[in-house]
């Protein structure tokens, strides 16, 4: 690949300007169906990117106690980190830039990219809110990564690979949605917990510890940690898009898909009371995982009396 | 009443050994006249035999001549009244601390020490509650010489404030926090996210509302209290008028008693609304947070409709009412309670079934009976405790006489039963104003008031939507009153909170603090506006009135 093509790949499409506009439009698409189902008008369409301009060009504020390298190096982190994966992933529809055998296994580490550096930017800081919700981040880290993995283990076992362009053409003719429906729900629970929506938002529950891990943060930095989570909504859209919806093989399934997953995310926001930070680990270790292990248990099964399969 | 009758012959038997020095002025009021050494031993008495509840600890320095000044502790059980008249004297009063038999005295008695500069031997805790950490060391607001220019010109106290425990993970809520929109300020100890302690500081917003009242006329006053709260403004105002229009002998007409307490349901209700919107966002369930305050605009419509204005509706004049409810009102009163009783059950049903909702509250928070009782919780909250403390049942004023209440009591205890006694006082409040607006009887709003009250003293309890709301007025006779105390449900409310959150998680905080609907605004009262600026002198009241004139010109 030459120079030009990879630079384009990295600042373009798929990471880059289109990930980071991507990511600010579904914010607020996601912002304004929230608001429409709690009786409230919702921002105005430009309002998420008014938001990350505005952080922009603030001051940044080091504040005392703090390793200054380390707080300014974490949102570039934080971003850089969803942006890489987005060179494996089917962004936009097209297939995957880079591809290797095993690249799902690489992609969900870069995903967690983003959580490692929210705990870690909060506990930099001598704040207590910071600390608290750093704590929590990491706790939460523990509680939905796990279930996040399995859920997405679950087409790739079926698929009989582990490469995330080969799982994708396969679920293009299995709707493995219906053969896996549990791994389905599993897996939009872990992407909730993974972007800190409710319920699982304790880690930045602001009644209790004002903005959690971010508390400390202003300006670039927090745009930064911002943009990272609005690129990696529009990663775990597409990836389960991908694995259980029938694959995203052109534009139009790519944007229909990821919609209509966006759309019952937000309802699922509306409709919850935020869990404290023992319950969401509770509610996955003695329930969550239980049942994702049967489920991966009988697809091994089945797939092993079919005489394939990913072992063979 | 025949339990009322009951209930005096067996506090008179309890209070046999001081009969001699016991007074009845009023049919439900019993003064006991006894000096600071016999004070443990009467309050001891009452509480062995588990005599109601001591309800307001109130100081009253009468003037600067004379060489007396008084505590008074008020005990209340049912309608009866109990009043110890401890008489101090000025040089060094001195009253020891009821905090072995009480331990939720302590509170009051910090108030006792901080502004009226007595001295409570063995009280737990001596630090400031309201005034400033740099408020001058024997500078006593609430005595009679107190001259506020005194306050520039002495040496500002020393912080005392002392953060040795540097091991233990403090977590400051308040003033300035997203979960307290209130100026309260709570530390909380935590070991992971368990409690281990808890403790508060008051008085950010502090305006000297008592010692005002001392220098403003009757008629002034009303409207000075009416501001001590923004969300219960017509109960304070309607706990004064009572008052004085009990001291000053003035019977109000039949159709204001009703009115006043009309609007005063409606209160009920937007306060319950409110607490109910808050309460669910601090669980972080926001969708039902804007549904409960959407609602809310209902009744702010309706009390809008009856003053003209949505919050301070100033609607009590001494003697009656100002506004009357005209038939057109009446209607449009019945549509809108209609809309509400069939949104609140909604509500109900949904904090009793819904069960993420319920993982929040159901046995988080629990105050047994028994706690309750002790702390002197009071309102909705010993009341989802299985304490059934509502003056409008025990002591029923105004129109709860025609209009007898139906109290709501659970037993649980913990925030579920809060919600649903909140809720479920929703409804029975409906029902109430419907039965009034269909009995309003006919009249004169208002009757004629004199000028001066006659020189005495009166204690006026009424049921705000938070619980038992306690004045004690006192006039010498003039045209301004001697004294008014004001002890707001919060302040006995607020003990329970520190007690029961040791133990709980951080994240159910912010919740247990909601659970008993405090309100910081009806605690501070008093200020001392010491400008920021370089000018050092505390603002009269002329400067205020001049600024404020200027400012909206």
């Amino acid at each position: 690949m030459n120079t030009i093509l990879s630079l384009g790949a990295i600042l373009l499409f798929p990471s880059g300007l289109f990930l980071l506009f991507n990511g600010i439009v579904y914010e607020w698409i996601d912002k304004k169906i929230l608001a429409r189902q709690q009786n409230r008008m919702g921002p105005r369409w430009f309002q998420p990117l008014a938001d990350v301009t505005k952080l922009m060009v603030k001051e940044e504020i080091v504040p005392a106690g703090v390793n200054a390298t380390l707080f300014n190096l974490l949102p570039i982190f934080a971003l850089a980190g969803p942006l890489t994966a987005a060179l494996y992933m089917p962004v936009g529809g097209i297939r995957p830039l880079l591809s290797f055998k095993g690249d799902l296994i690489v992609t969900v580490y870069l995903l967690s990219v983003l959580t490692i550096a929210t705990g870690l930017a909060g506990a930099n800081t001598a704040s207590r809110f910071s600390l608290l919700g750093a704590t929590r981040t990491l706790t939460q880290l523990f509680s939905y990564e796990a279930p996040f993995m399995l859920a997405l283990l679950g087409p790739a076992i079926a698929a009989g690979s582990w490469q995330i362009a080969e799982i994708n053409d396969y679920a293009g003719n299995h709707l493995l949605l219906l053969r896996e429906p549990i791994g389905f729900v599993i897996a939009i629970i872990g992407l909730a917990g993974k972007l800190e929506l409710p319920p699982f938002d304790a880690p930045e529950a602001e009644t209790e510890i004002v903005a959690g891990a971010m508390t400390e943060y202003g300006g670039r930095g927090l745009a930064l940690f911002h943009l990272g989570r609005s690129a990696e909504l529009v990663l775990g859209l597409t990836l389960i898009a991908s694995f259980y919806l029938g694959g995203v093989a052109s534009p139009l399934a790519y944007l229909l898909k990821t919609l209509a997953l966006l759309l019952g995310l937000a309802g699922f926001q509306a409709l919850m009371t935020r869990l404290r930070i023992d319950q969401t680990v509770g509610l996955w270790w003695r329930y969550g995982s239980l049942i994702v292990l049967v489920q991966w248990l009988a697809l091994f099964v089945l797939d092993m009396s079919r005489g394939g399969g990913i072992f063979s | 009443m025949e339990a009322t009758t009951e209930t005096l012959q067996r506090t008179e038997a309890l209070l046999e050994p001081w009969r001699e020095r016991m007074q009845t002025p009023e049919p439900d009021r019993i003064y006991l006249s006894i000096g600071p050494d016999e004070l443990l031993d009467v309050v001891r008495t009452l509480h062995d035999a588990r005599w109601g509840y001591l309800s307001t600890i109130s100081g009253i320095d009468p003037s600067a001549e004379d060489s007396e000044m008084e505590v008074l502790y008020h005990f209340c059980s049912g309608p009866i009244v109990v009043t110890l008249r401890v008489a101090l004297s000025r040089e060094h009063p001195t009253t020891p601390s009821v905090c072995s038999i009480i331990p939720s005295a302590s509170i009051q008695e910090r108030e006792l020490i901080e502004m009226l500069g007595i001295d409570v031997v063995n009280t737990p805790d001596q630090s400031l509650l309201y005034l400033p950490d740099d408020w001058p060391e024997d500078l006593y607001p609430l005595r009679r010489d107190f001259d506020p220019a005194e306050i520039a010109k002495r040496e500002p106290r020393k912080h005392s404030k002392a953060h040795t425990d540097s091991d233990k993970f403090v977590v400051p809520i308040g003033p300035q926090h997203p979960a307290l929109k209130e100026p309260a300020h709570f530390e909380f100890t935590l070991d992971g996210e368990i409690v281990t302690g808890a403790s508060v500081r008051l008085g950010y917003a502090h305006r000297g509302i008592e010692r005002a009242t001392q220098n403003m006329n009757w008629t002034q006053n009303l409207y000075l209290l009416e501001r001590v709260c923004g969300i219960c403004s017509h109960i304070h105002a309607e706990a004064y008028c009572l008052g004085v229009e009990h001291l000053a002998g003035v019977e109000v007409p039949a159709r204001a008693r009703v009115i006043r307490e009309i609007v005063a349901g409606l209160e009920r209700i937007h306060s319950h609304l409110l607490w109910f919107g808050v309460a669910a966002h601090e669980a972080g369930f926001d969708t039902l947070f804007m549904y409960s305050w959407r609602d809310r605009e209902t009744v702010l419509d309706l009390l809008e409709g009856i003053s003209g204005n949505r919050i301070n509706y100033s609607i009590n004049v001494l003697g009656g009412v100002k506004y009357d409810i005209t038939p057109e009102l009446t209607e449009k009163i019945y549509k809108g309670i209609e809309f509400l009783d069939e949104r609140v059950r909604h509500y109900l049903n949904v904090s009793t079934k819904d069960t993420m909702f319920l993982q929040r509250t159901r046995g988080i928070g629990v105050m047994t009976k028994e706690q309750a009782e002790a702390l002197g919780a009071l309102g909705p909250t010993a009341r989802a405790s299985g304490v059934l403390r509502d003056i409008r049942v025990d002591a029923p004023y105004g129109a709860y006489l025609d209009f007898p209440v139906e109290p709501v009591v659970e037993t649980a205890g913990d925030l579920e039963a809060r919600f649903i006694v909140r809720l479920e006082e929703i409804l029975s409040t409906v029902v109430m104003i419907r039965e009034m607006l269909d009995k309003l009887p006919e009249g004169e709003l208002t009757t004629r008031m004199p000028r001066r009250v006659k020189a005495g003293e009166t204690i006026s309890r009424v049921e705000a939507p938070r619980g038992e709301l306690f004045y004690y007025i006192r006039s010498a006779g003039g045209e301004t009153p001697e004294r008014i105390k004001i002890r707001t449900p919060t302040i006995l409310n607020l003990g329970t909170v520190i007690v029961s959150a040791v133990g709980h998680q951080f994240a159910d905080m912010p919740m247990i603090l909601a659970g008993v609907d405090p309100c910081f605004s009806c605690n501070d009262r008093a200020v001392e506006v010491r400008s920021a600026g370089s000018d050092p002198e505390p603002w009269s009241w002329e400067k205020l009135r001049q600024y404020g004139i200027e400012h909206y010109r």
